[in-house]
């Protein structure tokens, strides 16, 4: 038997209840039913007609929609579910710099955490960059509609000036970087303290040994089930 | 020289600020192109711009950062990091071997990646998503179907057929650009070798020209 209501079980009883906790609920459920209904409407249609099932609930000119194919399509929304609200939960709560922080105190390197946040602050930057370039070359009559190839001509003088742009900031960036020590070795402190209780610790090591049995329980049962 | 030295050459200073661009590249040129409505996504050309200049660890690195970067945008995208870390890998062992220096053998790279990228995505996509991914190709995925193929060889004639383009056309780009960067500006970056020691390479001033 697969388990069909644990995907649910978690998606209602820990994640929406956790993101109600971290008053995310309204954006976090927004957000999944965003991604989600897309996917839906195409896994269930597929799933119910195509995957191989005996229990036929319907009959349309040659396809059959079988119950099997239908709790299949069920199966994977639910866990993807769990999987969206999970990361957005995490993601509309916590903001990269705090994440940044957090990250350093642990001990992870600044040169890793140093990659993991500038990309938020280059976004806008790269997007108002992205939307000059647009206009510019609108203005000197490029097609961005028309046929095909009309339009794939358009791709170069879009992408190579942004690019272009954006790899000159690349020296200036590192010579800034340079400049303000990021190399150096020592011990740097921090402006802003996360606080972290030993119970927040503990929590999180109970968290990770939960995964990982969970992990192993679950590909025991798979394995046995198929002997 | 040990890989434990190949790696701290690897991530010097300029390659570290390479990188976030090359992310945010990633993410932003996608939507930039998107009015186009090309059937491409040039949502790796970062990557392979990291694999050219800085190897195929640091292109790897980009790619992982750029899916859960990405995962803000969409909780769907890490799922696909994989795909993004054998991108960044692939493309930077054919630079490594020189396949970044003449138009055809970039095609040649372009078509590696695609199909690299397509084995790997293919199993993302039909276990975790179902064999849906709720764009277009879907419909192409449920005619195959309907004609009797099987999940996994619907999915990956597909997602082969959609890479394959988009990473040739990515691989090229990302060539075009390197080519236009000057020679003082590439020797900055620890890969600088793959694609400068040719030496009919052709210098900045020819390409301008």
């Amino acid at each position: 038997m697969v388990d069909y209501g644990w995907a649910t079980g978690i998606f209602l009883g820990v994640l929406l209840p956790w993101s109600a906790w971290l008053g995310v609920l309204r954006p976090v459920l927004q957000r999944v039913v965003w991604v989600i209904a897309p996917l839906a409407l195409f896994l269930i249609p597929i799933h119910s007609f195509f995957h191989p099932g005996t229990t036929v609930l319907l009959t349309i000119g040659h396809f059959t929609l079988t119950q099997e194919g239908l709790a299949y399509a069920y199966l994977i929304l639910s866990r993807l579910a769990v999987l969206a609200s999970a990361l957005l939960a995490f993601s509309l709560s916590t903001t990269p710099a705090e994440l940044a922080t957090t990250l350093t105190q642990q001990g992870v390197s600044p040169a890793f955490t140093y990659l993991l946040i500038s990309p938020f602050q280059l976004i806008p930057e790269v997007r108002t960059k992205a939307a000059t370039i647009l206009a510019a070359q609108q203005a000197r009559g490029m097609e961005t509609a028309g046929n095909l190839w009309q339009r794939s001509r358009a791709l170069v003088p879009l992408v190579v000036p942004l690019v272009l742009g954006a790899l000159v900031d690349v020296e200036e960036r590192a010579m800034a970087l340079e400049a303000r020590a990021f190399r150096a070795q020592g011990y740097k402190t921090s402006l802003v303290q996360i606080p972290d209780s030993v119970a927040q610790r503990w929590f999180r090591w109970g968290l990770f040994g939960f995964t990982v049995a969970f992990v192993g329980w679950s590909q025991w049962q798979f394995f046995t089930s198929r002997i | 020289m040990r890989f434990s030295e190949r790696l701290k050459r690897d991530f010097s200073t300029t390659t570290l600020t390479l990188i976030p661009l090359a992310i945010v590249l990633n993410l932003v040129l996608g939507q930039t192109i998107s009015l186009l409505k090309l059937p491409i996504f040039l949502d790796s050309i970062g990557s392979v711009l990291v694999a050219i200049l800085s190897g195929p660890w640091a292109a790897a690195v980009t790619g992982l950062l750029t899916n859960l970067i990405g995962g803000v945008i969409n909780p769907f995208f890490p799922a696909f990091a994989p795909v993004a870390i054998v991108v960044g890998l692939v493309a930077g062992f054919c630079a490594k071997v020189g396949w970044f220096r003449a138009w055809w053998k970039v095609t040649l790279t372009g078509l590696l990646l695609g199909l690299t990228a397509a084995l790997v995505a293919t199993p993302i996509r039909v276990l975790v998503f179902g064999g849906v991914t709720g764009s277009g190709s879907s419909f192409f995925i449920a005619y195959l179907l309907a004609t009797g193929s099987a999940m996994v060889q619907s999915v990956f004639a597909v997602t082969v057929l959609t890479n394959v383009l988009d990473k040739v056309i990515t691989a090229l780009i990302a060539w075009v650009i390197v080519l236009r960067l000057s020679r003082r500006y590439i020797s900055r970056f620890p890969r600088a070798e793959n694609v400068l020691a040719l030496e009919n390479a052709p210098t900045n001033e020819e390409v301008v020209r």
